[in-house]
């Protein structure tokens, strides 16, 4: 029974991965502690010497690939609720492409974004911690922090709304008088994306990168 | 002449053994001496030409091998140091207080030797320019001849005589040490290719031709017969800027090697604080040039640990301090050296200049190979190396980094493709296939 429960794929893969994680970690921590190179584990060293151009960037990938996929969650859960619904109730087809169009706005909010970041990645003539400027790391890693902020937000956003709007479609299969009320709880829903949207503009307002 | 024991395999023989070897023969065996000078050689040679490989009819030296085989005793030195053997005409002539004679065969047989009074005569062969593998092994063929008829002819003298066959320079150098320098010396994955580097690598190439041995002890400053101060380098050199040009000197020779005594006046160290003075004469038109090294350490309390930094190199000429500063990025714990492969003023510096305005802007300084460490020194060997190079560049873990964000977004993908199932609720394998007509 232990092989059978083995043989499952998520089971190898994610033990793989854990055990591979975890040895790293406890091999290079022995490593650092028998040598007695503990003095060589440096964060600053890490965070001033990686250039700022790859949060940046990373920043900007996350912001657009996380909100597609909140998007698009929340499109297939609901969408699969719509089609399946409107095969006994084809009425409720128009009205739940609001629904659609809530989770839509999620990947609108991540390219907007995405876009907005992008624009403020300058290039800058600095090879070392000391002529890059301590300006353009704080543009780094505030386009970085957006980019997270926005897509985190709009992932768990188009989640939401995608499970809200396929309840909703089954509901209205139901009894039509339910689709009204449901229609607010996915608004609530629609409105932590922007506040994600919001903040994320707010990280970047100082943003000023170059030389 | 007795048998004295070959050097130990890979060892480089310096001047002063080569000198003590010498000695040892001449002071027991015939003081005539036959010296069979080439233009270069290498052990090389022998192993390629001499029929080593189990072809011996092929070996170029059947009259050497017959001369070792047929000697009272012999001895071969299958590595010494290039400027050892170029000095061998002056060790011989000193030991045997006699002017050497430059001969060929044609004249020796006119020369009339004698047992008691000694005589130092020096047959200089060529080896070739540029040769080939034909003509080098032609031109030792040659050589070797040479060598037949000389001995032949010493023996028809009937006078015992000691032969020595070496070379001015080696025919073959070791592989050289690249020196495509990135980071603080250590790897660079973002190299450029600056205006200086061609330049430099002639300078690099023509330095790499001198001696390769560098098998020296480092400097030392004693303080109250405690060593207090190592310093140990391949390379040490300093260019200043004149009217457009850089012209070079290399400070290596005079400080470290056999026959190179620094003069460290001025330099002190206590528990904070290490000065190491080098003075040296006659650099680049300065009557008396100094190289400083100054040094401190402190503990530091985030880390909490001791630390040691060498804070400014400083040039010192006519009056003139050019200071450069190497806090930086020169640094270790207290406790260990600092060793670094590369340390310049121009390359991936890591000494600037003090200031915009100080007359370090004209000179640049090139230590190669450089460790230093200026406390808690036992002994005099060097404490473990901090190395300038770490084990990860920057470029590794910016690359770590995005890796593994997507491969954990590869992870997250896979994992949800492997949770999806196809529909099987009205799967019946007991009932009929499903037919799809092909026509309509």
């Amino acid at each position: 029974m232990l092989l059978e429960w083995m043989m499952n794929g998520h089971a190898i893969l994610y033990t793989g991965v854990t055990l591979a994680f975890w040895s790293t970690i406890l091999i290079v921590g022995i490593c650092y502690t028998i040598f007695d190179l503990g003095f060589r584990f440096d964060v600053a060293w890490f965070l001033t010497e990686t250039s700022p151009f790859m949060w940046a960037n990373l920043g900007i990938g996350l912001a657009i690939s996380l909100s597609v996929v909140g998007a698009a969650w929340g499109i297939y859960i609901t969408g699969s609720s719509i089609i399946g619904g409107g095969v006994k109730a084809p009425r409720i087809k128009t009205k739940n492409l609001v629904s659609i169009i809530f989770c839509e706005a999620v990947a609108i909010y991540g390219i907007i974004m995405a876009i907005v970041i992008s624009n403020m990645a300058e290039s800058f003539s600095g090879t070392t911690p000391e002529t890059i400027g301590a300006r353009n790391y704080q543009a780094g890693y505030s386009m970085f922090g957006a980019g997270l902020t926005v897509g985190f937000s709009n992932l768990f956003c188009g989640i939401c709304v995608g499970i809200v709007g396929s309840g909703a479609a089954l509901a209205d299969a139901q009894n039509a008088s339910l689709f009204v009320k449901i229609l607010i709880v996915e608004i609530f829903g629609s409105a932590i994306g922007l506040f994600g949207v919001i903040v994320a503009i707010l990280q970047t307002s100082k943003v000023k990168m170059g030389d | 002449m007795p048998t004295q024991s070959p050097p130990t395999a890979g060892h480089i023989v310096g001047q002063q053994q080569l000198a003590s070897y010498l000695e040892k023969a001449l002071n027991v065996g015939p003081r005539n001496v036959v010296l069979f000078l080439q233009d270069k050689m290498s052990i090389e040679d022998f192993t390629m030409y001499g029929g080593a490989f189990g072809n011996k009819q092929d070996s170029v030296f059947p009259n050497l091998e017959g001369a070792l085989r047929s000697s009272a005793s012999s001895v071969v030195l299958p590595a010494v140091s290039w400027p050892a053997s170029n000095a061998v005409i002056g060790q011989l002539q000193d030991q045997l207080e006699t002017s050497p004679l430059y001969m060929d065969p044609e004249t020796l047989s006119q020369l009339r030797l004698n047992a008691s009074s000694p005589a130092l005569l020096v047959f200089r062969l060529p080896y070739g320019i540029g040769a080939d593998l034909m003509s080098a092994k032609e031109v030792l063929s040659g050589n070797d001849e040479v060598i037949g008829q000389v001995l032949s002819i010493m023996k028809t003298q009937a006078v015992p005589y000691t032969a020595i066959y070496t070379a001015l320079r080696p025919s073959r150098e070791a592989a050289s040490l690249s020196l495509e320098a990135g980071v603080g010396g250590g790897r660079s994955l973002l190299q450029y290719r600056s205006p200086y580097k061609d330049r430099e690598r002639e300078r690099e190439r023509q330095r790499r031709i001198k001696e390769k041995a560098g098998v020296y002890g480092p400097v030392e400053f004693k303080e109250n017969e405690n060593t207090c101060i190592l310093l140990w380098a391949k390379g040490l050199s300093v260019s200043i800027l004149r009217s457009g040009n850089w012209e070079d000197h290399d400070l290596t020779s005079s400080t470290f090697g056999e026959g190179a005594s620094p003069k460290l006046h001025g330099s002190s160290c206590d528990k904070t604080k290490a000065r190491l003075v080098l003075n040296y004469e006659n650099v680049l038109g300065h009557r008396s040039f100094k190289l400083i090294f100054g040094m401190s350490q402190r503990y530091y309390k985030v880390s909490a640990r001791r630390w040691f930094t060498l804070d400014i190199v400083e040039l010192e000429y006519d009056g003139t301090k050019a200071t450069f500063n190497g806090s930086r990025n020169i640094y270790a714990p207290a406790e260990y050296s600092y060793r670094c492969e590369l340390v310049t003023s121009f390359r991936w510096p890591l000494l600037v200049p003090r200031s915009s305005k100080d007359p370090s802007n004209q000179w640049r300084v090139t230590f190669e190979d450089f460790q230093i460490q200026g406390f808690n020194v036992t002994g005099s060997d060097f404490s473990y190396a901090s190395d300038c190079a770490g084990f990860f560049s920057p470029g590794i873990w910016m690359g770590l980094m995005t890796s593994l964000l997507m491969v954990l977004v590869l992870t997250y993908g896979l994992h949800m493709i492997m949770q999806l199932r196809t529909m099987d609720r009205f799967d019946d394998p007991k009932g009929p296939a499903i037919s799809v007509p092909q026509t309509e």
